[in-house]
Protein backbone atom coordinates (compact mmCIF):
# COMPACT_ATOMS: atom_id res chain seq x y z
CA UNK A 1 0.00 0.00 0.00
CA UNK A 2 1.17 3.51 -0.84
CA UNK A 3 1.22 5.45 2.60
CA UNK A 4 2.89 8.57 0.76
CA UNK A 5 3.36 10.48 -2.21
CA UNK A 6 5.68 14.17 -2.81
CA UNK A 7 5.96 16.35 -4.84
CA UNK A 8 9.20 18.18 -4.73
CA UNK A 9 10.65 21.44 -6.51
CA UNK A 10 14.16 22.02 -8.01
CA UNK A 11 15.26 24.63 -4.98
CA UNK A 12 13.91 21.37 -2.56
CA UNK A 13 10.79 22.77 -1.53
CA UNK A 14 7.70 21.12 -1.22
CA UNK A 15 5.18 21.31 -4.13
CA UNK A 16 2.99 19.13 -2.72
CA UNK A 17 2.48 15.97 -0.23
CA UNK A 18 0.06 13.51 0.37
CA UNK A 19 -0.56 11.03 3.23
CA UNK A 20 -3.00 7.92 2.64
CA UNK A 21 -3.01 6.71 6.41
CA UNK A 22 -5.57 6.68 8.85
CA UNK A 23 -3.00 7.31 11.66
CA UNK A 24 -1.43 9.96 12.28
CA UNK A 25 1.91 9.64 11.44
CA UNK A 26 2.11 12.77 9.13
CA UNK A 27 4.96 13.97 10.38
CA UNK A 28 6.75 10.79 10.39
CA UNK A 29 6.47 10.27 6.51
CA UNK A 30 6.94 13.94 5.82
CA UNK A 31 10.70 13.22 7.44
CA UNK A 32 11.01 10.25 5.66
CA UNK A 33 10.38 12.19 2.64
CA UNK A 34 12.72 14.80 3.42
CA UNK A 35 15.87 12.21 3.92
CA UNK A 36 14.84 10.67 0.83
CA UNK A 37 16.05 13.86 -1.01
CA UNK A 38 20.06 13.61 -0.08
CA UNK A 39 19.88 10.32 -1.74
CA UNK A 40 18.70 11.53 -4.86
CA UNK A 41 20.93 14.28 -4.88
CA UNK A 42 23.43 11.96 -4.16
CA UNK A 43 22.53 9.27 -7.11
CA UNK A 44 22.51 12.42 -9.37
CA UNK A 45 25.64 13.54 -8.42
CA UNK A 46 27.64 10.26 -8.83
CA UNK A 47 25.78 8.59 -11.44
CA UNK A 48 28.56 5.52 -11.59
CA UNK A 49 28.68 5.09 -8.08
CA UNK A 50 25.16 4.25 -8.08
CA UNK A 51 24.83 2.28 -11.47
CA UNK A 52 22.72 4.85 -13.13
CA UNK A 53 21.77 4.15 -16.08
CA UNK A 54 21.80 6.64 -18.97
CA UNK A 55 19.84 9.60 -16.75
CA UNK A 56 16.71 7.92 -16.37
CA UNK A 57 14.14 9.96 -14.68
CA UNK A 58 13.47 7.36 -12.86
CA UNK A 59 16.04 7.08 -9.87
CA UNK A 60 14.73 3.26 -8.42
CA UNK A 61 14.49 2.17 -4.89
CA UNK A 62 16.48 5.21 -2.78
CA UNK A 63 16.18 3.71 0.38
CA UNK A 64 14.38 0.52 2.57
CA UNK A 65 13.71 1.70 6.31
CA UNK A 66 12.03 -0.94 8.69
CA UNK A 67 8.67 -0.55 7.50
CA UNK A 68 8.79 1.49 4.27
CA UNK A 69 10.21 1.32 0.67
CA UNK A 70 10.85 4.76 -0.78
CA UNK A 71 11.30 5.07 -4.50
CA UNK A 72 12.00 8.18 -6.19
CA UNK A 73 11.44 10.03 -9.86
CA UNK A 74 13.40 13.21 -10.98
CA UNK A 75 12.20 14.85 -14.03
CA UNK A 76 14.20 17.37 -16.49
CA UNK A 77 13.09 20.23 -15.02
CA UNK A 78 14.68 19.08 -11.53
CA UNK A 79 11.39 17.93 -9.86
CA UNK A 80 11.61 15.10 -7.75
CA UNK A 81 8.56 12.86 -7.17
CA UNK A 82 9.24 10.08 -3.86
CA UNK A 83 6.60 7.35 -3.41
CA UNK A 84 6.76 5.59 0.47
CA UNK A 85 5.56 2.24 0.51
CA UNK A 86 4.52 -0.75 2.64
CA UNK A 87 4.60 -3.14 0.18
CA UNK A 88 7.54 -5.51 0.07
CA UNK A 89 7.54 -6.96 -3.07
CA UNK A 90 6.96 -4.13 -5.61
CA UNK A 91 7.04 -5.08 -8.92
CA UNK A 92 9.53 -1.71 -11.02
CA UNK A 93 7.29 -1.89 -13.63
CA UNK A 94 4.43 -0.95 -11.57
CA UNK A 95 6.45 1.55 -10.11
CA UNK A 96 7.75 2.93 -13.57
CA UNK A 97 4.45 2.99 -14.29
CA UNK A 98 2.71 5.28 -11.39
CA UNK A 99 5.50 8.10 -11.84
CA UNK A 100 4.74 8.27 -15.02
CA UNK A 101 0.97 8.69 -14.41
CA UNK A 102 1.74 11.04 -11.59
CA UNK A 103 4.14 12.97 -13.55
CA UNK A 104 1.31 13.88 -16.34
CA UNK A 105 -1.20 14.36 -13.18
CA UNK A 106 1.47 16.92 -11.92
CA UNK A 107 2.33 18.60 -15.98
CA UNK A 108 -1.62 18.67 -15.99
CA UNK A 109 -1.99 20.60 -12.90
CA UNK A 110 1.17 23.07 -13.25
CA UNK A 111 -0.09 24.39 -17.32
CA UNK A 112 -2.69 25.68 -15.08
CA UNK A 113 -2.29 29.71 -15.79
CA UNK A 114 -3.76 30.55 -12.07
CA UNK A 115 -0.86 28.30 -10.97
CA UNK A 116 2.12 30.12 -10.02
CA UNK A 117 5.60 28.11 -10.17
CA UNK A 118 7.55 27.43 -7.56
CA UNK A 119 4.45 27.82 -5.07
CA UNK A 120 2.42 24.70 -3.17
CA UNK A 121 -0.20 23.44 -5.67
CA UNK A 122 -3.46 23.39 -4.34
CA UNK A 123 -5.17 21.80 -7.37
CA UNK A 124 -8.21 19.38 -5.88
CA UNK A 125 -8.33 18.10 -9.54
CA UNK A 126 -4.49 16.79 -8.58
CA UNK A 127 -5.34 15.53 -5.48
CA UNK A 128 -8.30 13.65 -6.70
CA UNK A 129 -6.46 12.21 -9.82
CA UNK A 130 -2.84 10.97 -7.43
CA UNK A 131 -5.69 9.23 -5.07
CA UNK A 132 -6.91 7.46 -8.18
CA UNK A 133 -3.58 6.76 -9.48
CA UNK A 134 -2.87 5.54 -6.10
CA UNK A 135 -5.72 3.11 -5.33
CA UNK A 136 -4.87 1.68 -9.09
CA UNK A 137 -1.52 0.86 -7.85
CA UNK A 138 -2.73 -1.28 -4.83
CA UNK A 139 -5.08 -3.20 -7.67
CA UNK A 140 -2.45 -3.80 -10.23
CA UNK A 141 0.71 -4.50 -7.73
CA UNK A 142 -2.30 -7.06 -6.27
CA UNK A 143 -2.98 -8.89 -9.18
CA UNK B 1 -2.81 13.10 -28.28
CA UNK B 2 -3.31 17.16 -27.03
CA UNK B 3 -5.95 18.96 -28.14
CA UNK B 4 -5.18 21.92 -30.94
CA UNK B 5 -6.20 25.01 -32.71
CA UNK B 6 -5.65 26.49 -35.64
CA UNK B 7 -2.65 27.97 -36.45
CA UNK B 8 -4.56 31.73 -37.28
CA UNK B 9 -5.72 31.88 -33.75
CA UNK B 10 -2.27 32.05 -32.45
CA UNK B 11 -1.07 34.34 -34.78
CA UNK B 12 -4.31 36.93 -34.61
CA UNK B 13 -3.91 36.42 -30.44
CA UNK B 14 0.03 37.44 -30.78
CA UNK B 15 -0.94 40.36 -32.58
CA UNK B 16 -3.60 41.54 -30.55
CA UNK B 17 -1.21 40.64 -27.26
CA UNK B 18 1.22 42.97 -28.65
CA UNK B 19 -1.34 45.88 -29.74
CA UNK B 20 -2.96 45.59 -26.50
CA UNK B 21 0.10 46.31 -24.29
CA UNK B 22 2.07 48.37 -26.87
CA UNK B 23 -0.70 50.64 -27.20
CA UNK B 24 -3.40 50.51 -24.21
CA UNK B 25 -1.92 49.39 -21.34
CA UNK B 26 1.60 50.76 -21.12
CA UNK B 27 1.25 53.30 -24.23
CA UNK B 28 3.50 55.58 -23.13
CA UNK B 29 6.24 53.30 -21.40
CA UNK B 30 7.09 50.63 -24.42
CA UNK B 31 10.29 49.21 -22.55
CA UNK B 32 7.33 48.23 -19.38
CA UNK B 33 5.08 46.70 -22.16
CA UNK B 34 8.16 44.58 -23.83
CA UNK B 35 8.89 43.23 -20.39
CA UNK B 36 5.36 42.36 -19.52
CA UNK B 37 4.96 40.55 -22.96
CA UNK B 38 8.17 38.66 -22.26
CA UNK B 39 7.12 37.62 -18.91
CA UNK B 40 4.16 36.30 -19.99
CA UNK B 41 6.13 34.67 -22.62
CA UNK B 42 8.32 33.05 -19.82
CA UNK B 43 5.27 31.68 -17.76
CA UNK B 44 4.15 29.87 -20.83
CA UNK B 45 7.81 28.35 -22.03
CA UNK B 46 7.94 27.27 -18.46
CA UNK B 47 5.09 25.14 -18.49
CA UNK B 48 5.07 23.81 -22.06
CA UNK B 49 9.18 22.70 -21.14
CA UNK B 50 7.62 20.60 -18.73
CA UNK B 51 5.20 18.77 -21.15
CA UNK B 52 8.03 18.55 -23.45
CA UNK B 53 10.09 16.97 -21.40
CA UNK B 54 8.40 14.62 -19.88
CA UNK B 55 9.07 11.57 -21.38
CA UNK B 56 12.48 11.91 -21.78
CA UNK B 57 16.18 11.33 -20.16
CA UNK B 58 17.66 14.04 -18.32
CA UNK B 59 19.91 16.05 -19.82
CA UNK B 60 23.69 15.68 -17.98
CA UNK B 61 24.29 19.00 -20.63
CA UNK B 62 23.31 22.72 -21.05
CA UNK B 63 24.56 21.43 -25.19
CA UNK B 64 21.84 18.63 -24.74
CA UNK B 65 18.76 20.77 -23.85
CA UNK B 66 19.71 23.37 -26.19
CA UNK B 67 19.46 20.76 -28.80
CA UNK B 68 16.14 19.63 -27.38
CA UNK B 69 14.97 23.71 -27.67
CA UNK B 70 16.29 23.74 -31.20
CA UNK B 71 14.77 20.37 -32.58
CA UNK B 72 12.09 19.12 -30.46
CA UNK B 73 10.64 22.19 -28.51
CA UNK B 74 11.05 24.50 -31.86
CA UNK B 75 8.84 22.09 -33.63
CA UNK B 76 6.61 21.82 -31.44
CA UNK B 77 5.90 25.31 -31.26
CA UNK B 78 6.87 26.14 -34.95
CA UNK B 79 6.27 23.08 -36.52
CA UNK B 80 9.89 23.25 -38.10
CA UNK B 81 13.36 22.70 -36.61
CA UNK B 82 15.80 25.53 -36.02
CA UNK B 83 17.86 26.14 -39.63
CA UNK B 84 21.29 27.02 -38.25
CA UNK B 85 22.88 26.74 -34.37
CA UNK B 86 26.00 28.43 -33.85
CA UNK B 87 28.16 28.37 -30.19
CA UNK B 88 30.93 30.10 -28.99
CA UNK B 89 31.49 27.15 -26.79
CA UNK B 90 31.63 30.15 -23.85
CA UNK B 91 27.91 29.86 -23.12
CA UNK B 92 26.47 32.18 -26.22
CA UNK B 93 24.56 30.37 -28.60
CA UNK B 94 22.91 31.73 -31.62
CA UNK B 95 19.91 30.31 -33.25
CA UNK B 96 18.84 30.71 -36.36
CA UNK B 97 15.46 30.49 -38.32
CA UNK B 98 15.10 30.85 -41.90
CA UNK B 99 11.28 31.19 -41.84
CA UNK B 100 10.09 32.43 -38.55
CA UNK B 101 6.87 31.09 -38.23
CA UNK B 102 5.46 34.00 -36.33
CA UNK B 103 6.55 36.35 -38.49
CA UNK B 104 5.88 34.81 -41.98
CA UNK B 105 2.48 36.56 -42.38
CA UNK B 106 3.61 40.28 -41.60
CA UNK B 107 5.06 42.84 -43.72
CA UNK B 108 6.32 46.00 -42.81
CA UNK B 109 4.06 49.37 -42.97
CA UNK B 110 5.17 51.64 -45.57
CA UNK B 111 2.35 54.40 -44.76
CA UNK B 112 4.10 55.26 -41.35
CA UNK B 113 7.33 55.72 -42.87
CA UNK B 114 9.43 58.64 -42.46
CA UNK B 115 12.50 60.12 -44.29
CA UNK B 116 14.76 60.52 -41.41
CA UNK B 117 15.05 56.62 -40.73
CA UNK B 118 16.10 53.45 -42.25
CA UNK B 119 13.10 51.82 -43.79
CA UNK B 120 14.88 48.33 -42.63
CA UNK B 121 16.07 49.80 -38.89
CA UNK B 122 12.60 50.94 -38.54
CA UNK B 123 10.38 47.70 -39.88
CA UNK B 124 12.92 45.40 -37.79
CA UNK B 125 12.31 48.01 -34.79
CA UNK B 126 8.08 47.10 -35.71
CA UNK B 127 8.76 43.73 -35.55
CA UNK B 128 11.10 43.59 -32.54
CA UNK B 129 7.93 43.98 -30.46
CA UNK B 130 6.47 40.41 -31.84
CA UNK B 131 9.43 38.87 -30.71
CA UNK B 132 9.35 39.46 -26.93
CA UNK B 133 6.79 37.00 -26.56
CA UNK B 134 8.67 34.03 -28.50
CA UNK B 135 12.24 35.57 -26.43
CA UNK B 136 10.35 34.68 -23.37
CA UNK B 137 9.34 31.31 -23.84
CA UNK B 138 12.75 30.30 -24.53
CA UNK B 139 13.91 31.55 -21.98
CA UNK B 140 11.00 30.15 -19.95
CA UNK B 141 12.07 26.66 -20.52
CA UNK B 142 15.93 26.96 -20.58
CA UNK B 143 15.44 28.31 -17.25
CA UNK B 144 13.11 25.52 -16.43
CA UNK B 145 15.32 23.32 -17.44
CA UNK B 146 18.58 24.75 -15.00
CA UNK B 147 19.88 27.34 -17.50
CA UNK B 148 19.33 30.68 -16.67
CA UNK B 149 19.81 32.85 -19.31
CA UNK B 150 18.91 36.03 -21.16
CA UNK B 151 17.42 35.36 -25.03
CA UNK B 152 17.28 38.60 -27.27
CA UNK B 153 16.03 38.15 -30.72
CA UNK B 154 17.61 39.93 -33.94
CA UNK B 155 16.18 40.14 -37.04
CA UNK B 156 19.01 42.18 -38.57
CA UNK B 157 19.89 39.92 -41.31
CA UNK B 158 17.18 40.18 -44.02
CA UNK B 159 17.80 36.80 -45.78
CA UNK B 160 17.01 34.78 -42.68
CA UNK B 161 13.62 35.71 -42.65
CA UNK B 162 10.63 34.77 -44.02
CA UNK B 163 10.11 35.80 -47.83
CA UNK B 164 7.11 38.10 -47.41
CA UNK B 165 8.80 39.87 -45.29
CA UNK B 166 11.57 40.36 -47.54
CA UNK B 167 9.00 41.49 -49.96
CA UNK B 168 7.98 43.79 -48.20
CA UNK B 169 10.65 45.06 -46.90
CA UNK B 170 12.31 45.62 -50.79
CA UNK B 171 9.21 47.49 -51.10
CA UNK B 172 9.98 49.66 -47.97
CA UNK B 173 13.35 50.60 -50.01
CA UNK B 174 12.14 51.10 -53.37
CA UNK B 175 9.59 53.43 -52.05
CA UNK B 176 12.45 55.28 -49.88
CA UNK B 177 14.46 56.22 -53.13
CA UNK B 178 11.61 56.77 -54.64
CA UNK B 179 10.43 59.70 -52.25
CA UNK B 180 13.62 60.95 -52.09
CA UNK B 181 13.84 61.32 -55.56
CA UNK B 182 10.72 63.02 -55.71
CA UNK B 183 11.50 65.19 -53.00
CA UNK B 184 14.57 65.98 -54.57
CA UNK B 185 13.17 66.91 -57.84
CA UNK B 186 10.38 68.90 -56.00
CA UNK B 187 12.78 70.98 -54.48
CA UNK B 188 13.86 71.98 -57.92
CA UNK B 189 10.89 72.60 -58.84
CA UNK B 190 7.74 72.44 -56.74
CA UNK B 191 4.83 72.94 -58.93
CA UNK B 192 5.34 70.78 -61.17
CA UNK B 193 5.60 67.87 -59.77
CA UNK B 194 2.63 68.36 -57.37
CA UNK B 195 0.92 65.24 -59.49
CA UNK B 196 3.09 63.06 -58.95
CA UNK B 197 3.49 63.84 -55.31
CA UNK B 198 0.01 63.24 -54.73
CA UNK B 199 0.02 59.79 -56.32
CA UNK B 200 3.04 58.38 -53.97
CA UNK B 201 0.38 60.11 -51.23
CA UNK B 202 -1.84 57.17 -52.34
CA UNK B 203 0.77 54.92 -53.02
CA UNK B 204 1.87 55.32 -49.35
CA UNK B 205 -1.06 55.32 -47.70
CA UNK B 206 -3.33 52.65 -49.25
CA UNK B 207 -0.54 50.27 -49.45
CA UNK B 208 -1.27 49.19 -53.12
CA UNK B 209 1.29 46.15 -53.65
CA UNK B 210 3.86 47.05 -55.14
CA UNK B 211 4.52 46.54 -59.69
CA UNK B 212 6.73 48.01 -61.50
CA UNK B 213 4.00 49.93 -63.92
CA UNK B 214 3.07 52.09 -60.79
CA UNK B 215 6.59 53.11 -60.73
CA UNK B 216 7.33 53.41 -64.00
CA UNK B 217 4.49 55.63 -64.47
CA UNK B 218 5.49 57.81 -61.40
CA UNK B 219 9.40 58.15 -63.09
CA UNK B 220 8.32 59.25 -66.46
CA UNK B 221 8.01 62.86 -65.63
CA UNK B 222 11.38 62.64 -63.54
CA UNK B 223 13.05 61.39 -66.28
CA UNK B 224 11.97 63.85 -69.37
CA UNK B 225 12.70 66.91 -66.49
CA UNK B 226 15.95 65.38 -66.02
CA UNK B 227 16.51 65.47 -69.64
CA UNK B 228 15.46 68.82 -69.43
Amino acid sequence: MIVCVAVVGHQNNPLYIQSFTEADDALKLHHIVHCSLDVVDERVNNPKKSGLTLNETFLGLLYPTENYKVYGYLTNTKVKFILVTTDLDVRDADVRNFFRRFHAAYVDAVSNPFHVPGKKITSRTLAERVSNIVKSFGLSSAG
Amino acid sequence: MGREVSESCIDSLLTEMVSSYCNRFYSNTPELAARRIEAIGYQVGHQLSERYTMERPRFTEHLEAIKFICKDFWSELFKKQIDNLKTNHRGTFVLQDNKFRWLSRMSGDPSVENGTQDPESKAAQAMSMYLYFPCGIIRGALSNLGIPCAVSADISSLPAYAVSYCTALLLCVHLKMLYLLIMKLVALNPLVHLPSLFCLQLLLSVEIPYNNRWVHVLLKPFVLDLAL
